[in-house]
């Protein structure tokens, strides 16, 4: 006992320090407690009324600020750790601080049992499970065998899980609650996909399933056609979506009732992220109107999708980290009818992945059909990015490689368009958002959503 | 001119941007007016010896891998008549392991390969994962191949010669300097994904092996190849250790 009132001091004395010093020290006091009482999240997990566990590949950071900003805006004292800082030191950190009713955690999907085996959950939601950093997951079914494993810990949690992805829904398979949300069919659903696909396997017969429809990736309606396997129905659902210039609109239909949701997050990607939170929030008993007010105005937090302005100019700074999230942001994001300025930057270090092989397995075609200025290629992969788009038929004299984080965004703002995509590996991220505020750029992102404690 | 590529498992063997290799050669052969014809052969597709010039066999994960292999192995005497008949292959880490003579897993199960390779594979413990160049004479170019490995499985050759010498990176299996593996106009190598991206000079090298059969030595017209040499260079220089490891 004495070692965790110890943990706990020392870690809330560096929080502090990190406050203080105005560092981002996101997981740093929530690493020293846990060296000092490895089993620390036990102790501080007990006394919430609610324990809500975000994981998945896509999509978490998200539907966790998301779920977190609903319910406070029921009432609820919300601790969360909003800060994206997911591992388990950064799951102690949010516990470190101030307490509340309701505990909202983002939680990586590679570390579950890590926490799982010390925090009880009320409700395990699961976004998706997508092919992501290669050298780090290297298969997904292996990674649904270990998120499996890390749910027993928890038997009690109820599970809220993705419909339309045949490896999430398997997780659900003999469990005690389980509510599902999905997608129905949309304008832009496709009979064949061009991505690369894993999790096509059914889970009962291991043979390769059929699709009525994709939304995107693995994403859609799937069925076995040798035994019984099939997607889910849906507890909550999406329908109706028209995806518009400025926001997307759809339905979410639910035992007893629909909502009509507007959001100003643009693609089919966020629409799942709100259909996670609202479905959660529904189940938890939220007022339909606080979800669909809350959902009207939320922005993402920092560089999952952050505007700025600079001048007459409209620049958007994008987080990709896998093939999936690359095609879904070109395909939502390079549809307008303006010309626009690209920027793909592209580092290969620890965080972001070290092979950078998935590149190849993204559905680049939004580009070829956008109207664009050359086509800048930058970071420490500028030279692979470019081969690939070389291949993938974009000429020679429309790509430009410049390496250099400072040149690349200048020779991108030399550019006369009104407006500019920077999409960037995890390590770029922070370096282009600091190079546009440099350059007199201002985010749009309100103080409300954005990071608190970053500099 | 008519280049007939034949696409192995597309659907089920396609880990780490492999079929970026496809998409490389079909545009290298296109350049130059030679007309490229992809076709997917998958499950219980019938074969016939010499309908391809060119085959290609990628990795995938556990899974889709064993659903492959049991079909690979029933294809295995076909392959192996039109690899003997001259038709040129290429084969990526899993794909590689798979026309090896067997595989020793972990609890000492053997699997039996196709045996077009004289090689055979262990699982081993840590993955070999990392940047890799290894040289390669026979392209006689002073440029590397380099490339990216990730493979838990030790392949050791017994009487295959090796596609290259390790200049840094694990290669076979960390420890002989060999990397992949011969067998007439067959290449196995466990640099994966996109591994023509970065060395035009190979997928020219593939390319000419597989015309070879229909049309003789065929003179490939130069292409263009400066941003990808010059990647090939920077990256090689990258992580090239200060003392080379062989
Ligand atoms: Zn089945």
């Amino acid at each position: 006992m004495f070692r965790r009132i110890l943990a706990i001091l020392a870690g809330r004395l560096v929080a502090f320090l990190c406050r203080c010093l105005k560092k981002g020290g996101t997981s740093l006091p929530g690493f020293l407690a846990l060296k000092l009482d490895p089993d620390l999240m036990k102790g501080l997990i007990a006394g919430y009324r609610q324990v809500i566990i975000v994981t998945g590949t896509n999509g978490k950071t998200t539907t966790t600020n998301l779920l977190a900003s609903i319910l406070r805006a029921a009432g609820l004292s919300v601790v969360t750790n909003s800060e994206g800082a997911n591992m388990p030191a950064g799951v102690a950190t949010a516990l470190l601080g101030q307490r509340g009713e309701v505990a909202v955690l983002e939680v990586d999907e590679g570390t579950l049992a890590l926490v799982t085996s010390q925090v009880q959950a009320d409700i395990v939601v699961i976004t998706n499970l997508l092919r992501d950093q290669l050298d780090r997951y290297h298969e997904l079914q292996q990674l649904a065998g270990a998120i499996q494993k890390a749910l027993v810990h928890t038997p009690e949690a109820a599970l809220v899980l993705n419909a339309d992805d045949s490896l999430v829904t398997s997780l659900g398979d003999g469990w005690g609650i389980v509510r599902y949300f999905g997608l129905a069919r949309t304008p832009w659903s496709q009979e064949s996909t061009r991505e690369v696909l894993e999790g096509h396997i059914c889970p009962h017969c291991h043979q390769p399933l059929e699709f009525n429809f994709y939304h995107y990736s693995h994403l859609g309606d799937y069925f076995c056609p040798r035994c019984s396997y099939r997607r889910p129905r849906a507890e909550y659902e999406g329908r109706g979506l028209q995806l518009k210039p400025g926001g997307t609109h759809f339905n979410l239909v639910y035992p007893g009732g629909a909502l009509v949701l507007h959001t100003p997050m643009p693609g089919i990607y966020n629409v799942y992220n709100i259909l996670a939170a609202a479905g959660t929030a529904l189940y938890l008993g939220v007022e339909p109107a606080t979800i669909v007010r809350v959902v009207a105005s939320f922005l993402p937090g920092q560089g999952r999708a952050e505007t700025f302005y600079l001048r007459d100019r409209h620049i958007t700074l994008m987080l990709v980290k896998n093939p999936t999230g690359l095609g879904v942001a070109l395909r939502t994001l390079a549809t307008g009818r303006q010309k626009t300025a690209f920027l793909l930057a592209i580092n290969d270090l620890a965080a972001d992945g070290r092979d950078v092989s998935w590149l190849w397995d993204a559905d680049l075609t939004p580009l070829l059909a956008a109207p664009r200025s050359p086509i800048i290629c930058a970071g420490l992969r500028a030279g692979d990015m470019a081969i690939c788009l070389k291949y993938q038929g974009i000429k020679e004299a429309d790509l430009e490689v410049i390496p250099d984080p400072a040149a690349s965004i200048d020779r991108l703002l030399a550019e006369p368009v009104q407006e500019a995509l920077i999409l960037c590996t995890y390590t770029n991220l922070a370096v282009y958002r600091r190079l546009l505020l440099q350059r007199g750029a201002r985010s749009e992102v309100t103080s409300g959503t954005s990071l608190p404690g970053v500099s | 001119m008519k280049l007939h590529l034949g696409h192995l498992y597309p659907e089920f063997l396609n880990l780490y941007g492999d079929r970026g290799n496809v998409l490389i050669l079909c545009r290298r052969a296109q350049w130059r007016g030679i007309q490229v014809e992809v076709t997917p052969i998958s499950l219980g597709d019938k074969l016939a010896p010499g309908a391809y010039d060119l085959l290609f066999l990628g990795g995938g994960p556990d899974q889709e891998q064993g659903i492959a292999s049991a079909d690979l192995f029933a294809k295995g005497p076909w392959l192996k008549e039109a690899v003997e008949e001259g038709t040129a292959l290429l084969a990526i880490c899993g794909g590689y392991q798979l026309l090896g003579e067997y595989y020793r897993t972990a609890s000492g199960d053997t699997l039996p390969g196709v045996g077009l390779f004289a090689a055979y594979t262990e699982a081993g413990n840590k993955r070999l994962k990392g940047n890799i160049a290894i040289q390669v004479p026979e392209l006689g170019s002073e440029h590397p191949i380099i490339g990216f490995e990730n493979h838990g499985g030790r392949t050791f050759l017994k009487g295959a010669r090796p596609l290259g010498q390790v200049i840094y990176g694990d290669g076979n299996n960390g420890a002989d300097g060999t990397e992949g593996a011969r067998y007439r106009n067959a290449i196995g190598t466990y640099l994966h994904g996109p591994l023509l991206s970065k060395n035009p000079h190979l997928a020219d090298y593939l390319l000419r092996l597989a015309l070879r059969r229909r049309y003789g030595e065929v003179e490939l017209s130069p292409l263009d190849d400066t941003l990808e040499m010059a990647t090939n260079a920077a990256v090689y220089k990258r992580f090239l250790p200060a003392r080379g490891k062989w």
